[in-house]
């Protein structure tokens, strides 16, 4: 049992290591000014202060708006598009296919900054800036690669037997799509849609040079904005890092168990 | 000696899988044009966001600032020294976050799917946490952390009485890069376990057994039959964090925005410092064109090494 042992050891380890600087961002946001800078993990003196000034702010209310109405819509549009292309590959054999896909997914091999210049002229011009489209429309592209592949890998895997049994029956290729199609990829759609939400809800680079108007920013963008005004205050500083943080953390924590058996069901082959 | 052979037990274990093929006949009868429809929607965003922009900065970098058609930019990124920092350091992060993540990834997933009973769930979550928050976020608080005076780090040093050797992580030349490289690993271990143990859990356990009876034991197990059969996870994993780490903004911006005197910079921090903070556009669609064609070959690259092509090591035969 030394062996099993050992193995807890250096997993709980790593853990730890990993919990480490949320414990300790958690533990400054909740420090009065007197232990605020004291270079250690846990400090004394626990108040609730900061987080009562910081939801005072009313930008911060904004910020979290803009992101929740982003990240739902990328992800919907995600969903929508990539399972409309998945199904055309899939299913009704389009032509050029293969093609698409191919090209669809060597753009994932496109680094985001090397896009950047042009997708923020092209929004510059179609006057996209400063709005929730304009960042709706690059989030969700950038995520239909990964999207049209996972769905296909599972579309494909379905035997096509009851497809064929409704088409027989006169069925369209929509009813196809929403009444039998959809519900047996759900496990997939699940996974798409929890990566896209965390990418979007995260995402950084394009909201800095697209929403330059402070009512528009997202919520990655608040610790720039509060940098300043809170330099030598970090438990208020913090209290705003802790609230952008711990929602993922708590919505990932909710969903890793379909997360996870959506990977585990292959849905990440290819 | 008598070693499992991966690639055979692979194929055998792909052209085995009993399925059903019949969709290949099958296409819901719908007409090519009705087929499109479905197309459309994915291939106008896809276009406009992916596709457009890769050729409007490819034509934006052959344009001088005057607007005529010339490589003057890709002259003027030679010549400049800040330049080949950024390109230095966006292979450093490549390298250094990749064969970190899969040297800490790969072990930790094998322990917790081989030698450990309860809880494993629990733990892989745990670990891919740190992946769902904010790279914002994670910059500000790691910036606290590595902090002179009231840093986490600084006050572990003067803990152990050597706070007078603490190193202004950020503010050094040499570390500062190193430095950001170590919170991205942070950041993305947690993913490469996540995918190891769902490559593992698909290993068939039977395989294992027969390796087993075969003498494959212990370390020789992992090395002979455990990481060839991963081969298509760490191709994935090795791309993925190849293009995570060549597109890594935000912690660098965030934690030393490229100095001390540039000398953080990557390729991805010097397009927005070139192209929105001087506003020189063309130049830094130069840049982004390096980056772009900097991604493809080190994926090209990786490729050839999963396939064999570039492999140092002699071939096992069985």
């Amino acid at each position: 049992m030394a062996k099993s042992g050992i193995a807890y050891g250096v997993v709980i380890l790593a853990c730890l290591i990993s919990l480490l600087p949320t414990i300790y961002m958690v533990d400054i946001s909740l420090r009065d000014s007197v232990d605020s800078f004291s270079p250690v993990l846990i400090a004394g003196h626990h108040t609730l202060d900061n987080y009562a000034a910081v939801l005072a702010h009313g930008e911060f209310a904004g910020f979290f708006v803009n992101s929740l109405v982003i990240a739902i819509g990328t992800v919907i549009l995600t969903l929508l598009c990539s399972m409309a292309l998945a199904y055309a590959i899939s299913r009704l054999k389009v032509p050029g296919g293969p093609v698409i896909l191919l090209v669809v997914m060597s753009a994932m091999l496109l680094p985001l900054a090397s896009l950047l210049i042009p997708i923020t002229v092209l929004l510059r011009n179609l006057h996209l800036t400063n709005s929730w489209a304009g960042l709706i429309g690059p989030d969700t592209a950038l995520g239909i690669a990964f999207g049209t592949v996972v769905i296909k890998g599972t579309m494909d895997d379905i035997p096509v037997a009851l497809e064929e049994a409704a088409w027989l029956d006169g069925a369209g290729s929509l009813t196809i799509l929403t009444r039998i199609v959809t519900p047996l990829v759900r496990p997939s759609l699940l996974v798409v849609a929890i990566w896209q939400f965390l990418f979007s809800w995260n995402e950084f680079f394009l909201a800095l040079v697209i929403m330059t108007r402070d009512d528009m920013k997202t919520l990655p963008l608040a610790p720039l904005f509060f940098e300043g005004p809170y330099m030598a205050d970090p438990g208020k500083l913090f209290a705003i890092l802790t609230l952008i943080g711990v929602a993922p953390m708590v919505i990932y924590a909710v969903l890793q168990r379909w997360f996870v058996s959506g990977l585990m069901a292959g849905a990440m082959k290819g | 000696m008598a070693g499992v052979d991966a690639a055979t037990i692979e194929a055998t274990r792909r052209h085995g899988a009993p399925l059903a093929r019949g969709r290949r006949r099958f296409r819901v009868g719908a007409r090519p044009v009705e087929a499109w429809l479905y197309v459309v929607p994915a291939l106008l965003l896809f276009g406009a966001f992916e596709l457009y922009p890769i050729l409007a900065n490819i034509i934006a970098s052959f344009e001088s600032d005057q607007g005529h058609a010339s490589a003057v930019q890709y002259a003027a990124a030679a010549a400049d020294p800040v330049f080949w920092t950024a390109l230095r350091n966006s292979v450093l992060w490549v390298v250094v976050s990749t064969l970190l993540e899969i040297a800490i990834g790969f072990p930790l997933a094998l322990l917790i799917e081989f030698y450990i009973g309860r809880g494993r769930p629990l733990f892989r979550t745990i670990l891919f946490l740190p992946m769902v928050v904010t790279p914002s976020v994670i910059a500000l608080v790691f910036t606290t952390i590595y902090a002179p005076d009231y840093g986490l780090l600084s006050g572990l040093f003067s803990a152990l009485g050597l706070g007078d050797y603490f190193p202004a992580v950020l503010g050094s030349q040499d570390w500062a890069t190193l430095a950001v490289i170590v919170v991205n690993v942070w950041q993305w271990c947690g993913f490469f376990v996540l995918l190891y143990c769902v490559g593992l859990a698909q290993i068939d356990a039977d395989l294992l057994a027969a390796a087993a009876i075969d003498g494959a034991e212990g370390l020789a197990r992992i090395r002979h039959v455990i990481w060839p059969l991963l081969r298509s996870t760490h191709v994935s994993l090795l791309v993925i964090g190849t293009i995570q780490a060549l597109q890594q903004f935000p912690l660098i911006y965030l934690m030393t925005e490229g100095g001390p005197a540039d000398s953080t910079q990557t390729l991805a921090t010097l397009i927005f410092k070139t192209g929105f903070d001087e506003n020189r556009m063309s130049y830094a669609s130069a840049v982004a064109v390096v980056l772009f064609v900097l991604a493809l070959v080190l994926v090209g690259l990786e490729y050839a090494l999963a396939s064999g092509r570039l492999s140092f090591r002699r071939r096992q035969h069985g």
